[in-house]
């Protein structure tokens, strides 16, 4: 029952479509674990140098040096380090994390061993969202395997590394993704983001040095290390690269998951790769990164999918979740989910971001019925503005953001909402 | 005691892989309620105890997170998604033609007990909408008639 | 010590503080620079959620939460720019979104940090025509707070005092998003000997005590500095005055004494001022064993005419004096004067005893057993013995905690003295023994000094007047020396004693 194949694969996805890859066996006759045997027999510093070189980007969505990262971890602490893998993808329009975890976890685990060896980490806590059940129970089988092959355990391949690897499902809150309402939640406690400073690196889960990884990340760092930096910049931008997984949903025809060197471009991925607009409709927006990226218009979909071109769009890159909307789509309805979304979740430490999310909703739904007024839309961008960059985690960002995007872009749709006092358009999705 | 020997037997080697105790309160929640169906006021005293934590703070826990329940609940819980993407692809639509079919809306139980229908936020399979998630399976790619089927299939 | 600038005047301030602690500290905050906040409390720990007190720091791009940036050397801080003046009229907007703005009625209105904040650093009302969350208005918490759901701002000040400063933590935050809301565990109640201080330390009026809860708007009350006599630990209060009327007693922050605390028997020990029981006349026993009602004068005339007969009749030795824990140094300076002059050695110190805790709550239930034992007053036990073994004719007994059962356990051992003066606040079995009774004065209602379980010398004044005559103990005391002759008991009692009690 796992995921369908991708329609494009390359080194991330090679394999996943040969049902014994889930399996040590499987995942080692295709030179599974070889990356690994290499790391351990280099220093952890080299290790981390090499991750640096490649320009790994955390694919989580912040986008984050991994090699960078790795070297905050305190070198010489006799205090215990542990690493922690973020599968808990919850971001709306995300679905790349599960295919790794349901057809590659050996690769993940494989990259978790490197990294641990990297940065010295005793534990690794690998964090799944709780409806992932199956792939939680996939990953359970291969960390299983793994330990009773000896890769992992007291003396991971033979080397005297102890490395163990806990896997823990959480329970249905997306603001367990951000990395330190994942480590409270991990805790047993309510998933709400801490204060930073202190950053992971000093104080993580449970109090020790920790460094947080997404799934995707780890999985790229076995490639890196099997086959070099310079291959790996081989794909993508200068500046961002390696492949990715996009998922591409909504009105597309084939909707599915995509990797493809960073950079490639946006109309490239909806056009080609997944079959373009069904019934020969016209796109009209497209949200590119998850849904806390802001949209983009119909007459921006040039844009190669990197960051450092998607942020000259006012977006970001996010998760590489792309959501296509076509011209039947009213952009209040899709902002009448998205805000509803980022209300339902907040965690509700933050004023304006308990607050703000409840009062974008409510002024977006009330545009949606036509009962609001152009000073509605005002006050939609005043309060997003008066969210961000404020608060203890980014969530309020990611939810002030894209209703920005909504209005940038789309400000005619909620003013024909107001003028006509109804929703204008007839064939729109359903709310 | 509501919490089973087995039961608790689980919870500790639960606990038992965290540097600290509490760790293990989240899969222990998730067993309990696999045992009971949801986290009634009296077992949340009773993790209280294994975790020596005060019933509070087991009930601060239990309401952050969706997927724990403090009243009983239908045998199946069943939900869609309606988040933007599903929604695109008619997720909702076939939430209101579920509904109907049930005879109950989001959020309620059948009068049998056997369903609890809900919707639910992005689940990770935008590309397969629309779906359902029947207690811990997903069902991708749906229309209202195979829906049906799978959701008149449940004991 | 690192020196900073804030809004261009330079501070040196305590190394490793927070830009608001080291404020706080300078005694500037809210006093000179105002950095409003809601979340932070100088005696809980940093929450940093409420984000009202952002401030901007030179050299960092966002603006930073005063109440968690800690300072540094150089570092140079405003509090005034526009952006700060925006982000602060971002969060108070934000916060009347949901809240009720039902001022006229609520009960904290006058000093509610909502309205003060929207008023001084926002708009009075949000840009809403969206109806409120509607919550629970008055939920029970439990035998002393009732709960308004509604016009909580969920700053976690009270969820943090349960579990930091009583350390029983009753309360959590239940849901999430713009769902949360603060609740006790099903079928718990805030039950703690400190719970009424959430009440303080609520923003809003979403945390009332029973107690206080309408029965008077805040700003008819006058707030008059005080000591809490509950027990030695002399808390800091203000007693909250409207009518000539003690309506409540809040706590007054003194690092050294009580933080910002008070325990809920201090706090409702206000009740004792003006209690029915109080002693309100001068009594003195008549011929035919009854007492009755006199003029204080005759009263103090009576008193002084059986001590001076028993004098006379068997020497000044048999008469003991009983201090009172519940003086003031002054009140207790009289006594000990008064019994060297006429003269005699027995006396003795009852101090009434229960149960202490860890937090502020002293086993000595009375605020001034330090400053009487400094004077030379020593426990009373000797001296009941004296009494059991008839060592002892009359008495002059300063309140009543001679009957505890730590010692006399009750009136039997008086019943055959020839002379009971008793001067006290509050009525109690001596009634039976006593041939002259005269009022005192509550701590509430006098001029004086208490000395603490610490040493720590505090000051009263004088917050009402009693509604009956009744002097400060010492001023009787003076009057009572005087009518015997005794000397050093000859000037004007209430001119120039230290115990001089009226109100300005
Ligand atoms: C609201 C919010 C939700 C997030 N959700 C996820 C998530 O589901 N998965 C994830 O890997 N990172 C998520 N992140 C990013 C993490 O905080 C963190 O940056 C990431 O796990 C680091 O891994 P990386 O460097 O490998 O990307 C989220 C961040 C925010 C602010
Ligand atoms: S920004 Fe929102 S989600 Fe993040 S900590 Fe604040 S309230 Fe919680
Ligand atoms: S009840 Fe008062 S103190 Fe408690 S969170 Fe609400 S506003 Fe803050
Ligand atoms: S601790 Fe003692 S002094 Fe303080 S309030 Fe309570 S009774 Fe009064
Ligand atoms: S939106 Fe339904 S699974 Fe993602
Ligand atoms: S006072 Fe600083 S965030 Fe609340």
């Amino acid at each position: 029952m796992g995921l369908k194949v991708p329609y494009v694969t390359s080194y991330l996805t090679e394999h996943c479509a040969e049902d014994d890859y889930v399996s040590l066996a499987g995942y080692e006759a295709k030179g599974g674990y070889r990356a690994a045997k290499k790391a351990l027999g280099m220093a952890p510093q080299e290790v981390i140098n090499l991750v640096k070189e490649s320009g790994l980007q955390g694919r989580g969505g912040a986008g984050f040096s991994t090699g960078m990262k790795w070297s905050f971890m305190p070198q010489d602490s006799d205090r215990p380090k542990y690493l922690v893998c973020n599968a808990d993808e919850s971001e709306p329009g995300s679905f790349k994390d599960r295919l790794l975890l349901e057809r590659t976890p050996h690769k993940m685990l494989e990259g978790i061993l490197i990294a641990a060896w990297a940065t010295g980490a005793e534990k690794t806590f690998i964090y799944v969202r709780g409806e992932y059940a199956f792939p939680a129970d996939v990953v359970q089988r291969a960390i299983d395997e793994a330990y009773e092959k000896g890769i992992l355990g007291p003396r991971c391949m033979g080397k005297s590394f102890a490395h163990d690897v806990v896997l823990m499902r959480g329970a249905g809150a997306y603001i367990c993704g951000e990395e330190t309402g994942l480590l409270e939640s991990l805790e047993g406690k309510k998933g709400q983001p801490r204060k930073k400073p202190p950053f992971p690196a000093q104080y993580g889960a449970f109090g020790m040095p920790s460094t947080v990884n997404n799934v995707e990340t780890f999985c790229h760092v076995p490639h890196i290390v099997d086959q070099g930096a310079d291959w790996f910049r081989g794909f993508g931008t200068e500046k961002s690269p390696g492949t990715t997984l996009f998922g591409v949903s909504g009105h597309v025809v084939r909707p599915g998951l995509y990797e493809l060197p960073l950079g490639t471009p946006l109309d490239e991925i909806i056009f080609e790769h997944a079959g373009g607009i069904p019934g020969g409709r016209k796109v009209k927006g497209v949200i590119p990164g998850g849904m806390s990226m802001p949209v983009l218009p119909a007459g921006q979909l040039d844009v190669p999918m990197a960051n450092e071109y998607l942020r000259e769009r006012q977006s970001m890159l996010g998760t590489g979740g792309i959501m296509v909307m076509d011209e039947t789509t009213c952009m209040v309805r899709a902002s009448c989910i998205i805000t509803y979304f980022f209300r339902d979740e907040s965690c509700g430490q933050c004023t304006q971001c308990r607050e703000g999310t409840g009062w974008l909703n409510k002024i977006v739904n009330r545009l949606e019925r036509g009962a609001g007024s152009e000073k509605d839309i005002d006050i939609l961008v005043d309060v997003a503005g008066k969210m961000e960059g404020q608060t203890i985690c980014a969530f309020a960002d990611a939810a002030a953001w894209p209703v920005q995007g909504m209005i940038r872009h789309f400000r005619g749709d909620f003013e024909e909402h107001v003028r006509q006092q109804k929703c204008p358009f007839s064939g729109s999705f359903e709310l | 005691m509501v919490i089973s020997e087995d039961t608790r037997a689980a919870i500790d080697s639960e606990c038992a892989k965290y540097p600290q105790k509490r760790g293990g309160l989240l899969p222990a929640m998730h067993l309990v309620q696999k045992q009971l169906g949801h986290i009634a006021p009296e077992t949340a005293v009773e993790l209280a105890e294994i975790f020596d934590i005060r019933p509070v703070e087991v009930m601060e826990v239990l309401t952050f997170y969706n997927m724990f329940f403090s009243a009983p609940r239908g045998r199946h819980n069943v939900y869609v998604c309606t988040n933007l993407p599903c929604a695109l692809r008619g997720s909702r639509t076939l939430l209101a033609q579920i509904e109907s079919h049930l005879g109950i809306a989001a959020g309620e139980t059948t009068e049998d007990g056997r369903i609890s229908l809900g919707h639910e936020e992005c689940l990770g399979a935008c590309a397969y909408a629309p779906m359902l998630r029947v207690d811990e399976t997903y069902h991708e790619n749906l229309d209202l008639e195979k829906a049906n089927q799978i959701l008149d299939g449940l004991e | 010590m690192p020196t900073i600038t804030v809004d261009g005047v330079q501070y040196e301030v305590e190394e490793g503080r927070t830009i608001l602690q080291a404020l706080d500290d300078l005694g500037l905050l809210m006093n000179g620079v105002d950095v409003p906040h809601y979340c932070w409390h100088p005696k809980l720990s940093i929450d940093g959620s409420c984000r009202l007190c952002q401030v901007e720091v030179e050299g960092m791009p966002k603006l930073q939460i005063a109440c968690d940036t800690r300072v540094s050397d150089g570092m140079v801080i405003h509090t005034t720019t526009d952006r700060v003046k925006s982000a602060r009229e971002g969060v108070m907007e934000l916060l009347l979104v949901n809240h009720p703005l039902d001022c006229p009625i609520c009960d904290q209105a006058g000093e509610c940090k909502l309205q003060d904040y929207a008023y001084e650093y926002g708009a009075l009302q949000a840009r809403t025509v969206e109806p409120r969350r509607a919550l629970k208005k008055k939920v029970d918490l439990g035998p002393t707070i009732v709960f308004d759901q509604e016009r909580c701002i969920l700053c976690r000040r009270c969820t943090r005092f349960c579990s930091e400063i009583p350390a029983t933590g009753e309360l959590g935050i239940f849901a999430r998003g713009d769902h949360s809301v603060i609740e006790t565990f099903p079928g718990m109640e805030l039950d703690n000997p400190y719970s009424m201080n959430v009440a303080d330390i609520c923003p809003v009026g979403a945390l009332t005590t029973k107690d206080f809860r309408f029965k008077i708007r805040v700003w008819f009350l006058e707030d008059v500095p005080g000591i809490c006599t509950g027990c030695s630990n002399g808390c800091n209060i203000f007693l909250g005055v409207a009518n000539n009327k003690v309506q409540r007693y809040v706590p007054r922050r003194n690092d050294s004494v009580n933080d910002t605390w008070i325990c809920d028997a201090g706090r409702m020990s206000y009740q004792e001022i003006d209690s029915p029981s109080r002693v309100k006349a001068s009594l003195v026993r008549g011929e035919d064993g009854v007492l009755e009602a006199r003029p204080y004068a005759a009263a103090v005339e009576a008193a002084a005419a059986r001590l001076r007969r028993l004098v006379e009749s068997k020497g000044p030795g048999v008469i003991a004096g009983v201090a009172s824990a519940h003086l003031t140094n002054e009140d207790l300076a009289v006594l000990k004067r008064f019994l060297e002059a006429l003269p005699t050695e027995s006396a003795g110190l009852p101090v009434p005893r229960g149960e202490a805790d860890a937090l502020l709550v002293k086993e000595e239930k009375a605020a001034n057993a330090a400053g009487a034992r400094a004077l030379g007053f020593e426990d009373a036990a000797p001296l009941v013995e004296r009494i059991r073994g008839g060592g002892v004719d009359g008495i002059v007994m300063l309140g009543h905690d001679l009957l505890d059962p730590a010692y006399l356990g009750g009136i039997e051992a008086l019943q055959k003295l020839d002379t009971v003066i008793w001067i006290d606040t509050h009525q109690s079995d001596l009634r039976h023994v006593a041939h002259v009774v005269l009022p005192g004065r509550h701590a509430a209602e006098k001029r004086g000094t208490l000395t603490n379980h610490a040493g720590r010398v505090q000051h009263l004044q004088p917050a009402v007047e009693p509604t009956f005559e009744a002097h400060a103990e010492g001023e009787t005391l003076e009057r009572i020396g005087r009518a015997l002759g005794l000397t050093g008991f000859g000037g004007d009692p209430a001119a120039g004693s230290p115990t001089a009690s009226s109100r300005k």
